[in-house]
């Protein structure tokens, strides 16, 4: 058998890698060894973000819902299970979007949730 | 009404104006008052917050000499700091401190309740802490916020 160079194939390879390496730190994005490892974590950490970013979202929206409440008086707990009475069914992120652009139907909501909560509350004392 | 679809998120150019806060520390326990402070320097007590934007508001802190501490606290507590020389532990206790250097007392416990990286640093430039009743901000107008 004769003896195969790789020639062309070599550098392809590495330009395959180093492309999706662009602008990585150090030499992650001109080292070919180094860039082979840093894209494979960095699908990694993507797949693993990727699910991670809908727990980190409804902890935003829980903070700032009990940002909106706290303003009104009330505890993010209470209006929760107050809204819950009431049989309103808005989610989290809807109530967290109400809060920043129209705080005055918030207002409404927080009055009603807090209203049910409390007749609950007289109901079983 | 339209409304976005999407989570709204503040950029440095869209964050709600900054407002100053006045809060008296007299007889308000160390980790009461951190805690207020700490949440209106990050932003958490408007509905706008994002985490990795300032949103957070100023926060003049006064009567710090005043700070309560609980308990046996004044005695026991110990602010400790090492000289990395052998035997080099330096101990002063929470209630020295308080009357020696109410600002670093406060400011320690707020910043540790903040999160730990660059931007909490910056937020906490946010933060001024005096001693005694007087403070040099009268000119922007501080809100007075109760604890």
């Amino acid at each position: 058998m004769p003896r195969v160079r790789k020639g062309a194939a070599r550098t392809q390879a590495r330009n395959r890698i180093l492309r999706l390496a662009r602008g990585y730190y150090g030499s992650g994005h001109t080292s070919k060894y180094k860039a082979d490892y840093a894209v494979i974590r960095a699908g990694v950490y993507a797949f693993r973000d990727r699910r991670r970013i809908k727990r980190d979202m409804r902890r935003l929206w829980i903070t700032r819902i009990t940002a909106a409440c706290r303003m009104r008086g009330a505890r993010y707990s209470q209006f929760i299970s107050g809204l819950k009475m009431s049989g309103i069914t808005l989610n989290r992120k809807m109530l967290s979007q109400i809060a920043i652009e129209d705080p005055k139907v918030f207002d409404q909501l927080c009055q009603m949730a807090v209203k049910a909560s409390r007749a609950t509350v007289a109901k079983a004392a | 009404m339209t409304m976005r679809r999407d989570t709204y998120l503040a950029t440095p150019q869209t964050v709600p104006a900054k407002t100053w806060r006045l809060v008296d520390a007299t007889d308000v326990s160390l980790g009461r008052l951190a805690v207020d402070v700490a949440n209106v320097l990050m932003g958490k007590h408007r509905p706008e917050y994002t985490p990795h934007v300032d949103c957070g508001d100023y926060v003049v802190v006064i009567n710090g000499n005043k700070v309560g501490l609980t308990g046996r606290k004044a005695e026991q507590s110990m602010k400790q700091r090492y000289t990395s020389h052998p035997g080099g532990l330096k101990e002063e206790s929470y209630g020295s401190l308080r009357e020696r250097k109410p600002e670093k007392l406060i400011e320690d416990a707020v910043r540790r309740m903040m999160p730990k990286n660059r931007l909490s640093r910056h937020m906490l430039t946010k933060l001024k802490v005096y001693p005694g009743s007087e403070h040099p901000h009268a000119s922007q107008q501080p809100v007075k916020m109760e604890v």
